[in-house]
C-alpha cells in the first residue's frame, strides 16, 4: 500500500498546515535548545558571553566542586525517583487498570477520581503534601497517633531517609492517573479471544495475565517506561516544593533540575550561565540516549516474543 | 475554496500569529493620573522595574509624588513575580525591551548584572550617595571595580522578636545577660511554650537564625575584618564555638526541627504557641498583619561568657537598590529619578508606605518597634556575613550553613564539622585574604 493514497491532503497543503506549529516548536524549542548548547561551549561574565571555551565548562562541571560532589549526588536521586515511579506509580497503575478492566459500570468513576490530582499544578500538589506532613500541624501524624500508631509518626520531610521517599510517593500519587488511562486503552484494545482460549484450555486467572495479558502489554510497558524516566529525570516542581532550590534536608531531595536551576538563578558564580547550560546538556544528552538504547532495547525483547 | 485562497488564508493567519505572540502586553492604560499633565512639552515615560507585586499599589501613590514635581517625567512601575524576577530582568535588559531602572538585587546576585555591563556606576550621576552608610552601599558595589551600582532602597536587620504577653505571664523579661536568655528559654519549657519558633527544613533560614543569636559570639564585623584579611577562616575557634551553640539551643526549639518549615515557625509564633522568634525585619509586617492581637517586643541576644565581643549585636544586610540600564534611551528623566530615589522624601515614603527600612539618612519610624530595631541595629551593627561577603561564587555561603545546619540539628555532624562545610565549600571559590 502506497502511503500517497492514504493520505488525507496533497503533500503541499499537508506541509502547509505543519508549517505553523513546526515554526513554533523551530522558535520555542530548537532555537533555545541550541543555543543552551552554544552557550555551554563559552565562558561567561554575568550576562556577557566571553570566549569560546570548548569543553572547558563540561570539564569544570564534572572535576571542581561543588558540582563534582552534587552532580552524581543529584544524578543518583533522579534515578531513585525512576525507580520508584516504576515500582510504585506504574505497577499500582496497571494493578488499578486490570482490576477496572470490563467493570464498566465502575470504570470511569475510578479513572476520573485516579486522574484528578493530575489537573492540579505539581507545585501546589507538593506545597499541599508538604502541609499534610509537616510535624507540627500535619494531619498525617495526627492520624497516626490518634490511631496508636506513635511509632511510625516521623518528621517525614525532615529525615533525609525518609524525604526522597516522600517525592516518590507525592510524585505517584499525582500521576498514578497516567499508566491507568493508557494501561486500561491498551487491555480495552487486545483481542479477548487470546484470553477466552486460555481459559478454555483451563490456565488460572493468576496464569491468565502473567502468560497471555502481560507479554501483550509489553509494547505499552515500554512506552510508559521511556516516558516516566523522561518524567523522573526532568523532575522539578515536586521536589521544589517539598525540598526547596538545595533540596532540603541536607540535600536529600537534591536533583538535576535543582542543580540546575541554583546554578543558573542563585548563585554569585560570574560563569553561572556557562556552567548552568553544561548541566541542562548533560541531562539532555543523558535523557535521549537512555531513551534511545531503551527503546532500541525493548524492541528486540518484543521481537523475541512474537 | 479554491487552493490559492486556501493558502492565503492559512498564511494570513500564520502571520498574525505570530504577530500577536511578539506584541507586548501593552494593552492596559499607563498607571498613576498626573501622566503629562502640566508638562509643556511631551512627557517621557520612565520604565521601573520592581519584584514586589505586592506593593504595585503603593508603589504607583509613591511615584505620583515624584511625577507632581516632574510633570515632564512619568513613571510606569511594572513589577513582575519574585521568584522569576531575575531571569525576566537579565532579559529585560540584555534586550531592547527592557526598564530604565529596575529594582536590582543585593552583594553576589547584583554581580552578572555588574559584569555583563547592564548597569551604569552612579557615583557621579547621584551626588547624595556619598551621604549614605557604607555597609549600605556594599550591598550595591560591583565586586571588582568597588563603584556603586544602585541607590540602597531598603535594609533589613536580624534580631529576635518576643511575645510580650507569653513573657508577663511568666514573670520574664528581656534579657540582659547570656544567663537571663538561658534563665528564660527554661522557664518557658517548663511553661510548656516552645522557647524558640525554629524551622530548619527552608535552609536559607538556618543562618538567620544562627547570626541572630550567636553574631556577637564569633565576632560580627570584626570576624568579618579578619577573614577579609585572611587572618583566619570559618573553622576560627570563636566560629566553631557560635554553630555550637546554635546546637546547644536546639532543644529549646520544636521537635525535629529539620522537618519544620520556615511558614510553621511564623505560625507557631503569630498563633502564640511560641515565645520567641529569630527573624528578619521583614517579618513585621506579616506578624502585626497575622495576629494584630500579638504584643511584640525586640531584643538582641546577649553573647555567653567567652564570647569574642562583649556587647550583643544586630546583624543587618543591603536588600535591594536602583540601578540604572546601561541601555536606557532616556538617561536624563532617568538621573532625576535617580536622584529624587536618594532624597529623604522618597526614604520617609518607604518607611511609612511600605514600612520598610530606608536606608536614606534621616528617615524616622512611625511604628516604634520598627524605630527601636533600626536603633539596635545602629548602636551595635553587625553583617549577616555570609550572605553580605560570601555569595560571589557557586556554592554561596547561605546554602552552606544551612546543610551545615541541617546536618547538625539531625546529629550527623559536630560543630566542628559543620564549620568545616562551610570553610570547604567556599573554597572552591574564595580564600581568606582576597
Amino acid at each position: 500500500m502506497s502511503g500517497r493514497r492514504t493520505a488525507a491532503l496533497p503533500t503541499p497543503v499537508a506541509l502547509l498546515f505543519l508549517l505553523p506549529a513546526a515554526a513554533l516548536f523551530g522558535i520555542f524549542v530548537l532555537y533555545p535548545m541550541a543555543t543552551a548548547l552554544t552557550y555551554s561551549l563559552f565562558s561567561w561574565r554575568g550576562t556577557a558571553q566571553e570566549a569560546f571555551v570548548g569543553l572547558d565548562n563540561f570539564v569544570a562541571l564534572f572535576t571542581t566542586e561543588p558540582y563534582r560532589s552534587q552532580l552524581p549526588r543529584a544524578f543518583a536521586h533522579n534515578a531513585l525517583l525512576f525507580a520508584g515511579a516504576m515500582v510504585v506509580q506504574n505497577s499500582v497503575g496497571l494493578l488499578l487498570a486490570y482490576v477496572l478492566h470490563r467493570r464498566e459500570r465502575v470504570r470511569r468513576l475510578f479513572q476520573v477520581l485516579y486522574t484528578m490530582p493530575y489537573l492540579v499544578s505539581p507545585l501546589v500538589v507538593g506545597y499541599l503534601w508538604s502541609l499534610l506532613l509537616s510535624p507540627l500541624f500535619g494531619p498525617v501524624n495526627a492520624v497516626l497517633r490518634a490511631v496508636g500508631l506513635e511509632s511510625v509518626a516521623q518528621p517525614w520531610l525532615g529525615d533525609p531517609d525518609t524525604a526522597l521517599w516522600v517525592v516518590v510517593l507525592v510524585t505517584a500519587w499525582q500521576w498514578v492517573g497516567f499508566p491507568l488511562l493508557i494501561y486500561g486503552a491498551a487491555l480495552g484494545s487486545l483481542d479477548p479471544t487470546m484470553e477466552e482460549a486460555a481459559m478454555l484450555d483451563g490456565a488460572t486467572s493468576r496464569q491468565r495475565f502473567w502468560h497471555v495479558t502481560l507479554p501483550m502489554l509489553l509494547p505499552v510497558i515500554g512506552t510508559v517506561s521511556v516516558l516516566t524516566f523522561i518524567f523522573s529525570m526532568e523532575a522539578f516542581p515536586i521536589p521544589y516544593a517539598l525540598g526547596g532550590s538545595n533540596g532540603s534536608p541536607a540535600g536529600a531531595t537534591d536533583v538535576m533540575s535543582l542543580l540546575f536551576y541554583r546554578t543558573a538563578f542563585s548563585s554569585g558564580a560570574s560563569n553561572a550561565i556557562g556552567i548552568s547550560s553544561a548541566v541542562a546538556i548533560v541531562l539532555f544528552v543523558v535523557i535521549v540516549g537512555v531513551s534511545v538504547l531503551f527503546t532500541r532495547w525493548f524492541r528486540k525483547v518484543e521481537r523475541g516474543l512474537t | 475554496m479554491n487552493r490559492r485562497t486556501t493558502l492565503a488564508g492559512v498564511t494570513t493567519a500564520a502571520v498574525a500569529l505570530t504577530l500577536a505572540a511578539c506584541a507586548p502586553t501593552s494593552g492596559s492604560p499607563e498607571p498613576g493620573t498626573a501622566a503629562g499633565e502640566g508638562c509643556d512639552g511631551d512627557a517621557v515615560a520612565l520604565d521601573v522595574w520592581s519584584w514586589r507585586t505586592e506593593d504595585v499599589k503603593t508603589y504607583e501613590q509613591i511615584f505620583d509624588v515624584f511625577e507632581q514635581a516632574n510633570p515632564c517625567i512619568t513613571v510606569s512601575f511594572q513589577a513582575h513575580l519574585n521568584t522569576e524576577y531575575d531571569q525576566i530582568l537579565r532579559t529585560g535588559l540584555t534586550g531592547s525591551d527592557g526598564p530604565d531602572i529596575a529594582q536590582v538585587r543585593s552583594y553576589g546576585l547584583l554581580q552578572p548584572l555588574v559584569e555583563g555591563g547592564n548597569l551604569e556606576p552612579l557615583e557621579d550621576l547621584v551626588p547624595a550617595l556619598g551621604d549614605f552608610d557604607d555597609a549600605m552601599l556594599d550591598g550595591a558595589r560591583g565586586r571588582e571595580d568597588g563603584a556603586v551600582y544602585g541607590v540602597p532602597l531598603a535594609s533589613q536587620t536580624i534580631q529576635v522578636y518576643y511575645n510580650t504577653a507569653i513573657f508577663e505571664e511568666n514573670g520574664l523579661e528581656e534579657p540582659e545577660t547570656w544567663d537571663d536568655f538561658m534563665a528564660i528559654n527554661d522557664e518557658l519549657l517548663g511553661a510548656d511554650v516552645t522557647p524558640l519558633a525554629v524551622g530548619a527544613r527552608d535552609g536559607w533560614f538556618v543562618p538567620t537564625v544562627h547570626d541572630a543569636l550567636t553574631a556577637a559570639q564569633y565576632g560580627g564585623a570584626d570576624f568579618q575584618q579578619a577573614l577579609r584579611d585572611g587572618d583566619t577562616d570559618f573553622t576560627d575557634p570563636a566560629y566553631v564555638d557560635s554553630i555550637q551553640t546554635l546546637k546547644d539551643l536546639q532543644e529549646y526549639m520544636p521537635e525535629d526541627v529539620t522537618g519544620v518549615a520556615y511558614t510553621d515557625a511564623q505560625v507557631l509564633f503569630t498563633s502564640e504557641q511560641a515565645a520567641m522568634f529569630a527573624g528578619g525585619s521583614y517579618e513585621l509586617a506579616f506578624f502585626q498583619e497575622a495576629n494584630p492581637d500579638l504584643d511584640l517586643g525586640v531584643f538582641q541576644v546577649p553573647p555567653p561568657p567567652g564570647s569574642a565581643l562583649d556587647h550583643p549585636v544586630t546583624a543587618g544586610y543591603a536588600d535591594g537598590s536602583w540601578g540604572l540600564s546601561a541601555t536606557t534611551e532616556h538617561p536624563r528623566e532617568a538621573e532625576t529619578l535617580l536622584n529624587w530615589l536618594a532624597t529623604p522624601e522618597f526614604g520617609q515614603l518607604v518607611a511609612d508606605e511600605l514600612k520598610q527600612f530606608s536606608p536614606v539618612p534621616g528617615v524616622e519610624y512611625s511604628d516604634p518597634l520598627q524605630q527601636e530595631m533600626w536603633d539596635l541595629y545602629q548602636e551595635n551593627p553587625a553583617p549577616y556575613l555570609l550572605l553580605v561577603d560570601y555569595r560571589y561564587g557557586d556554592p554561596v555561603g547561605t546554602d552552606l550553613m544551612g546543610e551545615a545546619g541541617q546536618k547538625l540539628f539531625l546529629g550527623d555532624v559536630d560543630a566542628e564539622a559543620a564549620a568545616q562545610i562551610v570553610q570547604d565549600g567556599l573554597s572552591a571559590w574564595w580564600t581568606p585574604g582576597e
